[in-house]
């Protein structure tokens, strides 16, 4: 083979290369915005239950001992959400700042405040309690939903992360890796 | 919220992906969402008004049945162009791996998509071969339902990653409503069995039945068998011994009404479904309308059935054992009061798989995936990009 058709062969499988790791760059890209997206959706409903919550708590369709409760454990919720800054965080986000236990504790609350009987019996009666109701269970619904999606858009990151190619090209930048968002969303009964 | 429908199979032939499709698209617009339908269909056909037709179906053989798919460049041109055209807040995918209008959907989307799995068959070998080609478009699904236990474990086997479980919905009102017709009601001595499925299926089992019609005459003289559903019927007659073929009516395909009101006639509604089944539609509508249940003991069937606290709202038989179904049919049939526990049972639990309850944990998904694609819309691309994506990525 002559010199130039070496040289050839060589630009050829550059090029392909860079092909290659452009393309991975571009797909991680695409996914890092996925789990950004999820996660904000997350944030959105986490926070609407909270606000359906304590909207219930006020109601005084529930005693004042569980509504004291119910007010306490969702204004801590969205109080964790203010204190949220975005300015120090490269990643606009992408995790969910430690709030997992926050929103675990919320879950059991709404538990234990909202017994079958109890939520029956809000349901039976109608009116602004039974409505907020409606609004805690729905939002309830749309955290678990949002929680599983940001997880399968994180664990696709993750997979795509651990190949040894995107490791030893840094295509992933200065990404933090995004991590799962693990608390109790299990919805109150009906 | 706009939503866009994917079906993948041709709305001129019933099924159950296609009825699915078509009450969810009428609940959305009940409820104040603008839905548009795109479904493979033959032109001429008498169609919906939120079903936009996108061509003449092939059949061909696909997933061990024969299925009307639409593919190629012309088919994929006006998916791009609907997908345009409609500027979709959500596109909701229906069985995202059909090699038919789903695939070129989920390729040409750049709205948020979601997807729901029906099928419980994905072969893994044609996984394999085509996932590199598929994995762009999988990657763009933000969320996703399987109709079904078995769905969800064909999505997390096959494809990777989960989905959240939402039934199948159906119109339980409609059935309970039915009432029986008397050409078809039975009396005391003459119980009516009632059959409901395509009768050149063999996976819908009407040869098992067919096999154990005989012993349940010995039985019981009087019982007669209603078949409803499509397919040839005088090759299926012909089939059939003389003295079944005497109990034997074939009604055809019937008009919703007309079915719902089978059911309510019968004193029995035997399925015998020998695989296939994902989930399990019939038998729910066959509850709703109040008909006491025996069926195949399929994994998906005997979870459509159990009620858990409340118990079996039906009764099972060996899946593809003809003996152990007359058996177990010649039991329930001389037995009224079981019947009518199971009868009653079996409207209870249908009302868990109502529209009412199941639209409202899709239109959750919408609302979720919907909040989350905001920021940006995503293309799917063969060749990467020279350009990087504006707003708000990772660097």
């Amino acid at each position: 083979m002559t010199v130039i058709s070496w040289i050839v062969v060589v630009i050829c499988l550059l090029v392909i290369m860079a092909w290659y790791l452009s393309y991975s760059a571009a797909r991680l890209d695409r996914l890092h915005a996925k789990v950004e997206g999820a996660l904000s959706a997350l944030d959105a409903h986490v926070v609407r239950r909270a606000e359906a919550g304590l909207e219930l708590a006020n109601s005084g369709a529930i005693d004042p001992a569980s509504g004291f409760l119910l007010a306490a454990a969702a204004s801590e919720s969205l109080e964790r959400v203010n204190e949220r800054t975005f300015e120090s965080d490269l990643l606009e986000g992408q995790h969910f700042a430690g709030r997992e236990t926050v929103e675990s504790e919320l879950t059991e609350v709404l538990h234990a405040a909202l017994p079958p009987e109890v939520s029956g019996d809000i349901e039976a009666k109608g009116g602004v309690g039974a409505a907020a109701l409606e609004r805690v269970r729905e939002a309830g619904l749309r955290v678990q939903l949002a929680r599983r999606f940001h997880n399968e858009a994180v664990k696709e990151v993750q997979r795509v992360r651990a190949k040894r190619v995107v490791r030893l090209f840094r295509l992933a930048g200065y990404a933090d890796l995004p991590q799962t968002v693990e608390f109790d969303d299990a919805q109150i009964g009906s | 919220m706009k939503i866009g429908l994917v079906s993948p199979y041709s709305f001129d032939v019933p099924g159950g992906v296609q009825f699915h499709i078509r009450d969810l698209a009428e609940y959305l617009i009940r409820n104040g969402h603008e839905a548009s339908v795109l479904a493979p269909a033959d032109e001429g056909t008498d169609l919906p008004p939120y079903v936009v037709p996108a061509g003449r179906a092939v059949p061909i053989r696909y997933n061990g049945s024969t299925a009307r798919l639409l593919f190629g460049p012309v088919a994929a041109a006006k998916v791009g162009r609907w997908l345009d055209e409609g500027d979709f807040d959500v596109i909701h995918i229906h069985e995202p791996l059909a090699p038919s209008l789903s695939l070129l959907a989920l390729w040409a989307a750049t709205s948020p998509v979601v997807t729901t799995f029906h099928t419980s068959n994905v072969r893994s070998r044609v996984m394999q071969a085509t996932y590199p080609l598929l994995r762009p478009s999988l990657e763009k699904i933000r969320g996703r339902i399987a109709v079904s236990e078995d769905a969800r474990r064909t999505v997390t086997t096959h494809i990777g990653g989960d989905a959240v479980v939402i039934p199948n919905g159906v119109d339980t009102a409609a059935f309970a409503r039915a009432t029986g017709d008397p050409r078809w009601v039975g009396g005391p001595g003459s119980p009516t069995i009632v059959f409901l499925g395509r009768i050149d299926e063999p996976r819908k089992g009407l040869p098992v039945l067919a096999a154990a019609m005989p012993a349940i005459l010995d039985a019981v003289p009087g019982a007669r068998l209603l078949v409803v559903g499509p397919g040839g019927t005088e090759a299926a007659r012909a089939k059939l011994p003389e003295r079944v073929r005497a109990a034997t009516e074939f009604l055809g395909a019937l008009s919703d009404e007309d079915k719902a009101s089978a059911l309510a006639s019968a004193d029995l509604y035997i399925a015998p479904h020998t695989g296939g089944e994902s989930f399990g539609i019939v038998l729910v509508e066959a509850m709703a309308a109040g008909a006491p249940v025996l069926a195949s003991d399929l994994a998906a069937f005997q979870r459509v059935l159990d009620g858990g606290r409340a118990g079996m709202s039906g009764a099972l038989f060996a899946n593809g054992r003809s003996e152990d179904l007359s058996a177990r049919a010649v039991e329930l049939l001389r037995d009224p009061a079981r019947l009518q526990v199971l009868s009653d049972l079996g409207r209870q639990r249908a009302q868990t798989f109502d529209w009412q309850v199941v639209a409202k944990e899709i239109l959750a998904v919408y609302d979720t995936v919907a909040d989350a694609g905001s920021h940006h819309r995503e293309v799917t691309r063969l060749r990467p990009g020279l350009e990087r994506r504006t707003g708000g990525g990772p660097a």
